[in-house]
């Protein structure tokens, strides 16, 4: 009970007392503590230290502890640098969005923690439709037109795209008739083990609308716009949760169906599709940054094309997905320091246009080179973790003997590196005409130690590669059917 | 019986795609939601139970009172027109839709003959899923395609029970609970958005482009 508590109930109790406290120090301080102890317990669950029981509908299993152990990471920075954030000068409108700002932030957590953890598709369901019903609010933190628009965007086509993705659930129940699964619950891991009975027909149709359904909030094209919107207009803090957190509570949703139809005989189906919508999404990425001039757009972007890179990976199989795994961690990691530094020059020049933001490198120098590293990290430059994550996926796309697929995701890439490079080199270096190169002070605060503390963790776990993190990824591949020597 | 109550829904399905008042969308929401409920109901008079009461009454209290009473609460309070403004005339929708119910319920009855399920309800809650999308895709109005989104609600959920496998009732709730949750935050946004755009149709909404 001791996890349970730790994982979801005590975030959902601390909302509560958000709601009834209304001083901002104290909900900052106990959500603080609250995330604290959500980490160290991943954490620890994480090491193998401590085994922990989860009531029905709840389990863990390798996957769940690596997404919750990511989760928990982006959550406890976030929250860690959220009270510098709040500080910030808003509108007066905008005042009364910090009220809610800890309750929603602790909810976040609840529902993520549940979503992960979930092994029944219904409760899986229902604790993904609250995550998108926390993080809704949020968007809307300053209270102008464009996060209105972005927040109702994201409402609706989650809504509908998470409605498709129960149809999904349906089907998979439809594919159980007149198998030893008819009428019984649907715990994920009795599919998995009873998988090569079911009908393959409406295994099909049941993976499609899942992974349409859950694009939504993944942020796979066709289907990213409601999300591009949304981590566009977020406060940062809250767009490096969606980017880090919140697609992957999506994206393990269809892992568990891919789960399911590996050993079955539509697995070449799936894995097409997979492949087909990681491909799209890095083509959207690569189309759009030829045009983009919102720097915060950009950032959005840049998760459309790595998360794209993991479902490459994720269909690829074999050592790509061992590096999807990586490379979820790692674009993770890269993308609080990315927006919260984009939150720092936002807060500065007032603008998310790229042409009205000039010479950051003088103007706030540190944030300047903490972006500029970032930028480095998620292009995939080492010593950052992100390059060597990519090599992996890469190596399992050449084994897959199709070159022509390699060679269209290393052209993508490029595109996006030059593109992404170009608009930052601007931000960071272009002067107006007769502008002083002299470097202003910027003071030293929380965020820009919690960035140079990731950056970091991320050469640091790449460089050392630690034992435990690569044997949790290989027995996540084992269960996904993938052994590796 | 669940066969006379899917083809009513299916009914009122034809009155959604020809009423041109919001009033109508709501009343149809509140005829599914009834429908809904007795349909969750006829197993619960077959073998009594407890807790087999909650899942109907809850139905009920969520779909035919809660829902329709906070969207004609949004309608009067906005001051929303009472028409529904389609982008596409009445009578190509209706066409459209009742193409859409053609294919669906024959491809529906081919499916049967392979795999066990009730033929009409799950034909009915398909055309539902169908048509809510339509409301969304072809009126103007975002109250409407909240009304849209609640009629491919009420058509998943149909579409539910034909499936025949019962969720558990915990999540059961838990789906209702996060429907109604969606509905009121919609509401809200409702109330921003003609506070600060001045109206409340989707092509008020075109900030956001690249």
């Amino acid at each position: 009970m001791l996890g349970f508590s730790v994982l979801i109930l005590l975030p959902l109790l601390t909302a509560l007392f958000c709601y009834l406290i209304k001083n901002l120090r104290v909900q900052y301080s106990i959500s603080v503590f609250v995330g604290f102890l959500h980490l160290t317990l991943t954490f620890i669950v994480f090491l193998g230290l401590y085994h922990i029981q989860l009531p029905t509908f709840f389990s863990f299993d390798s996957l769940s502890k690596l997404f919750l152990l990511i989760l928990s990471n982006v959550y406890f920075w976030v929250v860690l640098v959220s009270n510098t954030y709040l500080k910030r000068h808003v509108t007066s409108k905008a005042q009364e969005g910090k009220k809610y700002y800890f309750l929603l932030l602790n909810f976040y957590l609840a529902s993520n923690s549940a979503a992960m953890l979930s092994d029944h598709f219904g409760m899986y369901w229902v604790t993904v439709e609250m995550t998108t019903l926390s993080v809704a609010p949020l968007i809307y933190y300053y209270r102008n037109e464009e996060a209105l628009e972005a927040m109702w965007k994201y409402l609706f086509v989650v809504s509908v795209g998470i409605a498709f993705a129960f149809i999904g659930i349906l089907f998979l129940t439809l594919s159980a008739n007149g198998t030893s699964l008819q009428g019984k619950q649907l715990f994920f891991w009795e599919f998995i083990r009873s998988a090569k009975e079911l009908n393959p027909i409406w295994l099909k149709a049941s993976f499609i609308f899942i992974f349409v359904g859950l694009s939504t909030k993944i942020g796979i094209a066709p289907m990213h716009s409601g999300d591009i919107d949304a981590t566009s207009n977020a406060p940062s803090p809250i767009a490096a949760l969606m980017s880090g957190s919140l697609r992957l509570t999506a994206l393990i949703g269809v892992m568990r169906i891919f789960e399911i139809i590996i050993p079955t005989s539509s697995y070449e189906f799936a894995r097409t599709i997979l492949i087909i919508g990681g491909l799209l999404s890095l083509f959207t990425a690569f189309v759009f940054m030829f045009k983009v001039n919102n720097y915060k757009r950009m950032l959005a972007y840049s998760s459309v094309e790595h998360l794209g890179l993991i479902t490459l990976g994720i269909a690829t199989g074999g050592i790509a997905f061992v590096g999807a795994m990586y490379h979820a961690i790692y674009n993770a990691i890269t993308k609080i320091v990315l927006f919260l530094s984009a939150g720092n020059i936002h807060s500065k020049f007032k603008t998310r246009e790229v042409e009205k933001v000039k010479n950051v490198m003088n103007i706030l120098p540190k944030t300047g080179w903490l972006f500029l590293l970032a930028f480095l990290a998620i292009s995939g430059i080492p010593p950052f973790g992100i390059f060597f994550s990519e090599i992996k996926i890469f190596e399992g796309i050449f084994f897959l003997d199709n070159p022509l697929l390699l060679a269209f995701v290393m052209i993508f890439l490029l595109f996006i590196f030059i593109n992404m490079g170009k608009i930052f080199f601007m931000m960071l270096y272009k002067k107006e005409e007769n502008e002083t190169t002299t470097t202003q002070f910027e003071g030293f605060d929380i965020i820009h130690l919690v960035s140079i503390l990731l950056l970091i963790i991320l050469v640091a776990i790449a460089v050392s590669s630690p034992d435990v993190i690569y044997q949790n990824i290989l027995n996540v591949a084992k269960d996904f059917g993938i052994t590796l020597k | 019986m669940e066969n006379v109550l899917s083809i009513l829904f299916s009914l009122s399905l034809f009155y959604v795609s020809v009423t041109s008042r919001v009033k109508g969308y709501v009343a149809v929401l509140r005829f599914q939601g009834l429908i809904l409920s007795v349909l969750v109901l006829l197993p619960f008079l077959k073998n009594f139970s407890i807790f087999g009461i909650i899942l109907p009454i809850t139905l009920l209290l969520v779909k035919v009172i809660l829902i329709p009473s906070y969207i004609n609460k949004i309608i009067l309070d906005l001051d929303i027109k009472r028409v529904i403004e389609p982008t596409i005339q009445q009578i190509v929708f209706l066409l459209l839709v009742i193409a859409t119910m053609i294919v669906i319920f024959i491809s529906s009855s081919v499916i049967a003959q392979s795999t066990e399920l009730n033929v009409i309800p799950f034909a009915s809650g398909f055309s539902a899923i169908a048509i809510g999308i339509y409301i969304i895709i072809f009126r103007k109005k975002l109250i409407v395609h909240v009304c849209g989104f609640l009629v491919l609600e009420n058509g998943i959920f149909l579409f539910g029970t034909a499936v025949a496998s019962e969720l558990p009732m915990m999540i059961e709730l838990g789906v209702l609970l996060d429907v109604f949750v969606v509905v009121f935050l919609m509401g809200i946004a409702l109330n921003k958005i003609r506070s600060t755009f001045e109206g409340f149709e989707v092509t008020d909404l075109g900030r956001l482009k690249d």
